[in-house]
């Protein structure tokens, strides 16, 4: 298994590998201003030498992730569970959940700002409002489809509303959601940066300083960094929809 | 003997709203009635509304004229696809009716446990649907409706989608556990030879709107092997199923 | 794969070699909307400046614009930054030079209010409250060191005074040209810290051009510098009719505000004894020091790599 594992990543970080060779081979050659693009060993030494507040940073940005996934899933079930009880319902509502797709987090950073104060709650709030719509597309087109013959059976048994949907609409939803979530955890990532560009902390204000001191090897640094936080949920996702999966969903047993 | 009455309908009438926006008459005024214990089988063209007839006694449905009477106690349904919860192994899918009735688990694991093994699975308790070959999945299905010791098992087409070999296997498994348990099975087919070789009574539809061509007990021994199947009787009843579903089929709508 | 890598390489070969030359006309890029901290290029568009000595300038930029770069970059011949942006881009290996210098005092400061009773930035820090700034401007830097932030919230600023005014226990940097008359106008009390009272002074609004550009174009460079301070000469006499030109390109500020702004600004820009515009070693040495202090910069440079004062004959 840790063979398999390793033969899995081993692809991506040979190509990950050669383009930053290939990178900092074209960028010394060129001669290209740091101020516009930096070498890769630059960024590497950006990254390490200012590791300590990265990594602080990093670890006020991915508090924030998480707690803004945990809002948006849970709230996009329940909106989703909501909708799809009731025809009238998702009429009425579902398009204004679009709303959450649209809106650019940039413009309502302020408000969010406005109305949760400076800080963390802003923050989680923005990487909420951004993530929040595909866990309610996806778990909703879940829980439109089930088997409408397995719907029958558990009519059959006379279940109640909540034993269907506990025992059989969720579990079946389950697959989408996942789906749901790997979009939605890149999306929390970029929401609580914007978030925190107005309500501070975390990687966001970092990448301000570094730019506004002409330090894009610092730039690259902190993105590198939020890419790794937005590549462990990824993975954390995926680790998930496999346990979870594994025994009866194509996407899980077709490997 | 002084058996009841498991099911009956009088003058059932069903229609749909088709596709197009038009009504489509499935059923028109169908009466049919079967003794408790007895066994059976429906069979009819495809599409002529056998389905609708077997949701209906279920109580899954209700007729627009006409009554159904069904026993009182809960029916169960196998369809044609085992229809199991694909993230339950195969203990947990057939407890899953008791579960739903709000048995306790210590009880409700003995008794799915008796079923399994009833239909031979023992060895497959806690493996998933997806592991399993179509016969396996059409046991558990079948388990799954027994653990609740129905009055009725109403099937349809179950075993359609499997090959002859595990068809023929199941045919027989059926009707064993029809005898051991006593209940009253009601089996919908397109297959005359299936329809002859496991009930006591064939009741022949005819097309949509369907209603009852032939209400025929079957002259054949209550014993059934595999054997029968090769003797000049059982040619004899496939004949006289065989020309009334012609008929059924080309009558006028 | 192979084209995306050859449109790779293209477009680092046009970054490399620094864009096109400056073709016969001239381009400045502004970091802000046009405003009185402009008035001078304005006024010099106005009465024909440029047009007498031969040149045609093309205003480019805005807020945001990321001006260090372009000019690195050579896409534009001028940009407008700060005289700090200048030693950090030049210790990360960029070659501007400032050639003129708008304010010789800067504009910075910091902004609370007026009925918190606070008599110096000591007292503003200690009595502690939110301190709305950009994160990593040197200035802020230089006062967290002078005088430490501990007793403070720190947020990002966003350019709005909308906090200002909705929390009386807020602090916020500001240009003294900008945010002060848009508070006072909207009945706020503000009290003003300018930041170069606390020994941080660097020039501000400078015009800054590339190496190349001073060293290949000499004379042009100096023949613009001679434009825009006869501009800047005109607009501190009279800064009326080229704040009603730049007026329509900024509709967020009226009449009164460029009338004001423009009175705030000009103690600022007179240089004692000095042409308008001109700078001296001595302040850039200072500047270039204070920022490697700060950890800002990893060297200070000769004080003449930073500016010149170019003069025509």
């Amino acid at each position: 298994m840790l063979r398999r594992a390793l033969a899995q990543s081993a692809p991506p970080l040979v190509t990950f590998a050669a383009a930053v060779v290939l990178a900092e081979l074209v960028i010394r050659a060129l001669d290209v201003s740091p101020l516009i693009l930096p070498r890769p060993s630059a960024v590497f030494a950006a990254a390490t030498s200012e590791a300590g507040p990265l990594l602080s940073a990093l670890g006020a940005t991915a508090r924030a992730v998480l707690a803004g996934l945990l809002l948006s899933s849970t709230l996009g079930v329940a909106a989703a569970v909501a909708l799809a009880s009731s025809p009238w319902l998702k009429r009425a509502f579902y398009p204004y959940a679009i709303f959450f797709q649209i809106v650019p987090i940039v413009a309502i950073a302020p408000l969010l700002v406005i109305w949760f104060g400076y800080g963390p709650r802003a923050v989680v709030a923005a990487a909420a409002v951004v993530s929040v719509f595909p866990v309610i597309a996806n778990t909703l087109a879940g829980l439109l489809s089930v088997d409408p013959a397995l719907a029958d059976l558990f009519r059959l048994h006379g279940a109640s509303r909540f034993a269907t949907l506990w025992k059989l609409r969720l579990p079946w939803a389950l697959p989408y959601l996942l789906t749901g979530l790997r979009i939605a955890a890149g999306l929390a990532v970029i929401g609580a940066i914007v978030g925190e560009f107005v309500g501070g902390g975390g990687l966001g204000v970092v990448v301000l300083g570094a730019m506004r001191q002409q330090r894009t090897d610092l730039v690259f640094a902190a993105i590198g960094y939020a890419s790794l936080l937005g590549l462990a949920l990824f993975g954390a996702v995926g680790l998930a929809s496999r346990l979870a999966l594994r025994h009866w969903h194509a996407s899980e047993t077709n490997r | 003997m002084g058996r009841g009455v498991a099911f009956a309908l009088e003058g059932v009438h069903r229609s749909y709203r088709s596709e197009s926006g038009g009504e489509v008459a499935a059923l028109a005024g169908i009466d049919l009635a079967a003794l408790e214990s007895s066994f059976v089988a429906l069979l009819g063209p495809s599409g002529c509304g056998k389905s609708t007839l077997l949701r209906l006694v279920a109580g899954l449905d209700r007729p627009e004229r006409g009554v159904v009477r069904s026993g009182g106690a809960r029916p169960a349904m196998v369809f044609q696809d085992a229809h199991l919860l694909p993230w339950r192994d195969v203990l947990a899918n057939v407890e899953l009716p008791l579960e739903l009735l709000g048995q306790p688990a210590p009880a409700r694991h003995a008794r799915a446990e008796a079923a399994i093994a009833q239909v031979g699975l023992a060895d497959a308790a806690h493996r998933y649907p997806a592991e399993l070959s179509g016969g396996m999945r059409m046991r558990a299905s079948l388990a799954r409706a027994l653990v609740t010791e129905p009055r009725l098992l109403l099937l349809d087409e179950p075993f359609a989608a499997l090959d002859e070999l595990t068809r023929m296997a199941l045919d027989d498994e059926l009707r064993r556990l029809w005898r051991e348990a006593g209940l009253t099975v009601l089996f919908v087919t397109h297959s005359i030879a299936e329809a002859a070789y496991l009930a006591e009574r064939v009741v022949v539809l005819s097309r949509r709107p369907a209603h009852v061509v032939l209400d025929h007990t079957l002259a054949l021994p209550a014993e059934r092997s595999a054997a029968l199947r090769a003797e000049p009787a059982f040619a004899r009843e496939l004949g006289v199923l065989q020309e009334a579903l012609r008929h059924g089929a080309a009558l006028p709508c | 794969m192979r084209r995306t890598a050859l449109a790779v390489l293209a477009t680092l070969g046009l970054l490399a070699c620094g864009g096109p030359d400056p073709e016969p006309g001239l381009s400045l890029a502004l970091n802000w909307k046009p405003e009185p901290e402009f008035g001078g290029l304005f006024e010099a568009e106005r009465i024909g400046a440029f047009a007498a000595r031969g040149l045609s300038v093309e205003r480019t930029g805005g807020p945001g614009a990321p001006v260090v770069q372009m000019v690195t970059a050579r896409q534009v011949s001028f940009g407008i930054a700060s005289a700090d942006e200048v030693v950090l881009a030049r210790d990360r290996g960029s070659d501007i030079v400032a050639i003129f210098a708008t304010y010789q005092t800067c504009p910075q400061g910091l902004m609370t209010h007026a009925a918190r009773g606070l008599a110096s930035l000591d007292a503003l820090f200690a009595a502690g409250g939110t301190l709305a700034v950009e994160p990593g401007l040197p200035y802020v830097k230089f006062l967290e060191q002078r005088y430490g932030f501990g007793a403070l919230q720190v947020v990002p600023y966003s350019y709005s005074i909308g906090p200002f005014l909705n929390d009386p226990l807020l602090t916020q940097q500001v240009f003294v040209t900008a945010e002060p008359i848009a508070a006072r106008r909207a009945q706020a009390d503000p009290q003003v810290f300018l930041v170069a009272d606390s020994g941080y002074n660097p020039y501000t609004a400078v015009v800054i051009t590339h190496g190349e550009t001073l060293r290949s174009d000499t004379a042009r460079v100096a023949r613009f510098v001679a434009a825009l301070r006869e501009g800047w000469q005109g607009y501190l006499a009279d800064p009326g009719p080229a704040n009603a030109l730049m007026g329509p390109l900024n509709p967020e500020m009226d009449a009164e505000a460029f009338r004001l702004a423009a009175a705030a600004q000009q103690p600022l820009i007179e240089a004692a004894g000095g042409a308008v515009g001109s700078m001296s070693a001595e302040r850039w040495a200072e500047l270039a020091r204070q920022l490697k202090e700060l950890g800002l910069v990893k060297q200070a440079q000769p004080a003449d790599t930073y500016f010149t004062n170019p003069t025509s004959e």
